[in-house]
């Protein structure tokens, strides 16, 4: 039961927030989310409590038939793959439900906040749906469930070219769900499953082209969401464009469903296909790194860089994923965690820059790290984010990145190299970054920011103390995800 | 059984990190209160109960064999990361020179950032670099190795960057970072290309697998150019030296470090992995040949420039260039020589240079002059540490380029002339430098600049105490190359070379008959040498150059392509659609029109092939 409720309580939270009848005020709605949110989160730490370690394949399954004619069951489990994913969802929920004013200007209020929290609630509730659905007809529905909601916390609380950014990200995410959906009736259809469960589909009947030809739209789809070079045009504009807490539920919690997309239905239900075309997959990981490390250098809107390394980053986790070795996808399953938590927290951070400064131009930002005017602890933290996505040790980003290195380095000799020389373009975008925004001379005449509460930094806080302990004990980050990674592995 | 002092030798990173960790208690909020002055204090005692940590343990250690013992940190997969620590006399030798140095660069900043506000900041950073270059010796694994190597890149970079709001220093700090990042991740592609060849990490038994190695030269190759790379970066080695010179920008305190110890560790991870590189003779000469390069390149450099702290930086350069010819060359002990006796004199140096820039108005060698007189214990120092560095009897330096001249005389006698020559250079610049500064008349800067206070003075006479022992320390420790065995030619050699060097420097630069400021004859030659061989330049217009018009043009790409196309295609449909909307004109006639010509289409389509075979 524990697996529904971590569902249906952010549900409940969104219907409360968004449904009474009554007047509920900002601060009670905020206290609502932060309350739901929390428990969603308490939850997950007794999924974690409840999770066998040593179990191989799913866990904690939940089944109640629904529409048995058209194969749709109501059908949950967990595992070593979903588990670090749903956590990372709940923690980054709740840390955003307690700030979610970020990156507005001082003393300006959250507009529509019932609506906000409410969608907050729902995407959270959708996402982690879509993660623990162990029915392909439900994982699509929670897959779909998620547009709604982000059209809107794009088109409401965004900025200037926001209707531009939500439509493109309507149309791209939306041609993701039919692409995606194409291949789960075709496979249901074509391998004859009684259901659209996910242990009824067996693909090894079919003829190779059928199933390459099947894997190409799994991978066209889920790689929109990815995003994999080249159908990544629909990212830079909704992240830039989203306000910090959308983007922040962008970039940290929704493009996960991408990555988690492939390896699940992918390289799970075509997994000696996926094998035949890893090699092609791996250059193209490769091609993503370069490609949005170096177009991270040319931008000159913080968050636009940060977006596009967003996109190199995740050129790691197909690498490893196209490896497909017991150490590459224990790399990948870490990277999207340390993904997730290192972009949030240089959102979070740079929509603080934004709302203090009032601007996220690298050519006018300057000095912040002056300890009378500026703003030192924001910067002290952005150095260490910058530091943690640059992949230096001691931090969860090297680790998760080593692992893949290592692992995919005997399969895909060349790609790996490639992806190590996209690792020292990163440190070129961040030093960048950083020595325009946090070191040089802070300019007195016009530095007169908002001061930061104490409770602003909470959110950051946390996030660096997560990223700092995951990366000196990594094994608490990979104890999770051992035994899956290992089958994953070995389905080949 | 080993001693407990030995046993918990790991506690010598955490001391100093703990002392880090709590001088965050100092960012900016406290320090309006207590001012910045005990996060300083705090950090030196740490160092300093370290320091008597390794330097008891170190007496316990000698003469017994090493300890070995491992950390267990993560087990994933097939991997096993657990932390290989292996206790001998020479790491713990390296460790108590580091804490010791790090000891009283700390007292020195004390005295030598008197009113500077970022005292939190540095001195964090400085037992941040204690911690991680402790780690690296103590560990005996080329991947935490690895670790150590980054954190300490990280480190130089926010070390320099502390006076941030000064251009050249947040340029310096750049060009560090990338420099040595660069080096670093060519050494994360050779650490990653090891393990699946050697099977292991450990610098112990990576020398006893490549005794029996057979590897594919090629590849040998290859992976050896990548692990040398890291050290490369470390040790400011051509073309990844620049970050060193234009790191003087920094704080002074942390140069000290940076020029004695810091570059150290780069050579430390070429000892280990020596055998490793053994494995393919291209690799080990183009050790050489870096190392030659830098050698000569950087003491002929250093003698152009004008910067008292810009001279002893590419000093450091040419200092590792000798090591990296050593290690190539197989000569260990004199690699390991060398690294101790440049590591005391280039910190006494460093100290000396520091306290003449402190309360001196320029810090530009020709326009001082005659500080002798009014500061004995600096430009005594500077004097000694010189004559350390470089080959002259009794000093450490010369016992470390004798053994290294000994070791190549008969297999490479042209690298021995060579190392000679660098040595003569070497000698030519300290001397020049000592003559411009402390030396020859009073220039109106130099008038009124007293010697500095005790805070400086202090550590800068211990360390030229230790310099001074240091032949004394060896010779004890039976370090030193064995007199009966060596040929008192190249002793002689050397040390004439040294002398000739001082002499022509003192002629040159005492003398009123040549002209001031001394200029070579031709302008381009020493416009090459004054501007590092234009290697800026170089790396503006290859590297840099590069990486620019790549992401400016993958930038434009991405927006006019990428983007445009599905622009385009949005754009199609809206206009199709809305083009389309003039057709519902509720005409039958033309809806008969369209029907009648969507046939017409596919009749021509059907009939496509007849009317092709006709």
């Amino acid at each position: 039961m524990i697996l529904s409720a971590l569902i249906l309580v952010p549900l409940l939270g969104s219907l409360i927030v968004g449904f009474y009848p009554g007047v509920i005020s900002l601060a009670l709605s905020r206290s609502i989310t932060i309350g739901f949110a929390s428990i969603s989160l308490l939850l997950t730490i007794a999924t974690g409590v409840m999770f066998d370690l040593s179990h191989i394949g799913l866990q904690m399954q939940e089944f109640l038939p629904w529409l048995p004619d058209l194969g749709l069951n109501y059908s949950l489990a967990i595992d070593g793959l979903s588990f670090p994913l749903v956590a990372l969802t709940n923690l980054l929920t709740v840390l955003l439900a307690f700030n979610s004013s970020v990156g507005l200007k001082p003393g300006e209020d959250l507009k529509r906040p019932r609506l906000f929290y409410s969608l907050l609630l729902l995407v959270n509730s959708g996402v982690i749906g879509a993660f623990l659905a162990q029915n392909l007809m439900l994982f699509f529905l929670f897959y779909e469930v998620e547009l709604i909601p982000f059209y809107l916390l794009i088109v409401i609380w965004g900025s200037a070219k926001r209707e531009y950014a939500a439509t493109k990200f309507l149309i791209y995410t939306a041609l993701s769900g039919v692409l995606i959906l194409a291949a789960f009736l075709a496979m249901n259809w074509l391998t004859g499953a009684a259901s659209f469960e996910y242990g009824a589909i067996d693909t090894t009947d079919l003829s190779r082209n059928t199933q390459l030809v099947l894997l190409a739209l799994l991978l066209v789809g889920f790689g929109i969401k990815t995003p994999l070079v080249p159908l990544h045009s629909w990212l830079p504009d909704a992240y830039v464009e989203s306000s910090a807490p959308v983007s922040i539920m962008l970039g940290g919690i929704l493009s996960k469903l991408g990555t988690y997309g492939i390896i699940r239905f992918a390289v799970g239900l075509f997994p000696e296909t996926w094998v035949s075309v890893a090699p092609v997959m791996a250059t193209i990981a490769a091609i993503t790194v370069i490609y949005g490390s170096f177009c991270a250098i040319a931008q000159t809107d913080m968050k636009r860089m940060v977006a596009y390394s967003s996109i190199g980053h995740m050129g790691y986790i197909i690498l490893g994923t196209a490896a497909l070795t017991p150490l590459s996808m224990i790399g990948v399953i870490s990277q999207m965690v340390a993904h997730g938590l290192i972009l949030a927290l240089l959102f979070y951070l740079i929509g603080m820059i934004e709302s203090k400064v009032g601007t996220r131009e690298l050519e006018l930002l300057n000095g912040l790290l002056n300890p009378i005017r500026g703003l030192p602890m924001i910067s002290a933290l952005l150095i260490l984010g910058a530091m943690a996505s640059a992949g230096i040790p001691g931090m969860v980003g090297f680790v998760a990145e080593f692992m893949v290195f290592q692992g995919s380095f005997a399969a895909f000799p060349v790609q790996t190299l490639i992806t190590i020389l996209g690792t020292a373009l990163t440190a070129v975008y961040f030093v960048i970054l950083l020595n325009q925004t946090c070191f040089g001379k802070l300019d007195t005449k016009s530095s007169y920011y908002a001061p930061v509460a104490r409770w602003e930094y909470m959110p950051a806080f946390i996030l660096t103390a997560v990223i700092i302990f995951l990366g000196i004990q990594p094994s608490w980050l990979v104890r999770w995800s051992q035994v899956t990674s290992d089958a994953i592995a070995f389905v080949m | 059984m080993s001693h407990p002092l030995i046993q918990s030798i790991w506690l010598l990173p955490i001391y100093t990190l703990m002392g880090a960790a709590f001088s965050v208690i100092w960012f900016p909020g406290i320090t309006r209160r207590t001012g910045p002055r005990p996060a300083g204090y705090v950090n030196a005692l740490m160092s300093l109960i370290a320091f008597a940590h390794a330097s008891v343990a170190l007496f316990y250690a000698w003469d017994n064999p090493a300890v070995d013992f491992t950390v267990p940190w993560l087990q994933v997969a097939n991997l096993d990361l657990s932390i290989p620590f292996h206790i001998d006399p020479i790491a713990l030798t390296a460790c108590t020179v580091i804490t010791g140095l790090n000891f009283l660069a700390q007292v020195f900043a004390i005295g030598y950032l008197e009113l500077d506000w970022g005292w939190a900041r540095f001195f964090s950073l400085l037992a941040f670099f204690e911690a991680g270059m402790n780690f690296l010796v103590l560990n005996d694994s080329l991947f935490f190795g690895y670790i150590a190597l980054e954190l300490l890149t990280l480190g130089t970079y926010l070390l320099l960057g502390l006076w941030f709001n000064q251009s050249l220093v947040v340029t310096g700090a750049r060009d560090a970072f990338l420099t040595k990042r660069v080096g670093d991740l060519f050494l994360l592609m050779g650490v990653v290309a090891l393990l699946p060849i050697a099977g292991t990490w450990n610098y112990t038994e990576l020398a006893i697998w490549a005794e029996t190695a057979n590897v594919d030269p090629k590849v040998m190759t290859l992976l050896g150019l990548a692990l040398l790379a890291g050290p490369m970066g470390k040790c400011a080695q051509f073309p990844l030296h620049l970050w060193l010179d234009e790191a003087m920008e920094g704080p002074v305190p942390g140069t000290i470090l940076r020029n004695s110890l810091v570059v150290q560790v780069g050579a430390w991870v070429l000892v280990k992995l020596q055998p490793v590189l053994a494995l393919s003779p291209t690799v080990l000469n183009f050790a050489i040949f870096i190392g030659a390069l830098t050698a000569v390149g950087g003491s002929l450099i250093a003698i152009a420039q004008i910067d008292v702290k810009r001279t002893l930086s590419y000093p450091t350069s040419v200092l590792m260039g000798c090591v990296f010819i050593a290690v190539g060359t197989g000569n260990i002990q004199a690699a390991l020589l060398l690294s101790l006796s440049h590591a005391l004199a280039m910190a006494l140096m460093v100290m000396s240079s520091s306290a003449v820039v402190w309360n001196s108005v320029t810090q530009d060698v020709t326009q001082l002059g005659g500080l002798f007189s009014r500061r004995p214990i600096s430009g005594l120092s500077y004097a000694v540490g010189g004559l350390a560095m470089i080959a002259m009897p009794p000093f450490g330096g010369f016992w470390a380029m004798l053994q290294l001249v000994e070791g190549l005389r008969t297999p490479h006698p042209w690298l021995a002339a060579l190392v000679i020559a660098v040595n003569a250079m070497l000698a030519f610049g300290f001397t020049r430098v000592f003559c411009q500064v402390f030396l020859g008349k009073a220039t109106k800067f130099t008038e009124r600049s007293p010697e500095v206070h005790y805070w400086m003075i202090f550590p800068m006479m211990i360390v030229m105490g230790f310099v001074l022992h240091l032949p004394l320390i060896l010779s004890a420790a039976d370090a030193l190359p064995n007199w009966a065995e060596i040929s008192k030619d190249s002793a002689v050699i050397l040390t004439w070379s040294t002398v000739s060097g001082i002499a022509l420097a003192a002629v040159i630069y005492l003398s009123p008959t040549v002209s001031k400021p001394v200029k070579l004859p031709s302008q381009a030659l020493q416009d090459l040498f004054a501007y590092d061989f234009y290697t800026p330049q170089l790396y503006r217009n290859t590297i840099i150059g590069f990486v620019a018009i790549s992401s400016r043009l993958l930038s434009s790409f991405d927006r006019i392509w990428i983007d445009g196309v599905g622009n385009f295609f949005g754009f199609a449909t809206l206009l199709s659609g809305q083009s389309l909307k003039y057709s519902t004109s509720g005409q039958s006639q033309f809806y008969m029109l369209t029907i009648v010509l969507g046939l017409v289409g596919i009749g021509l389509w059907l009939c496509y092939p007849l009317l092709n075979v006709g």
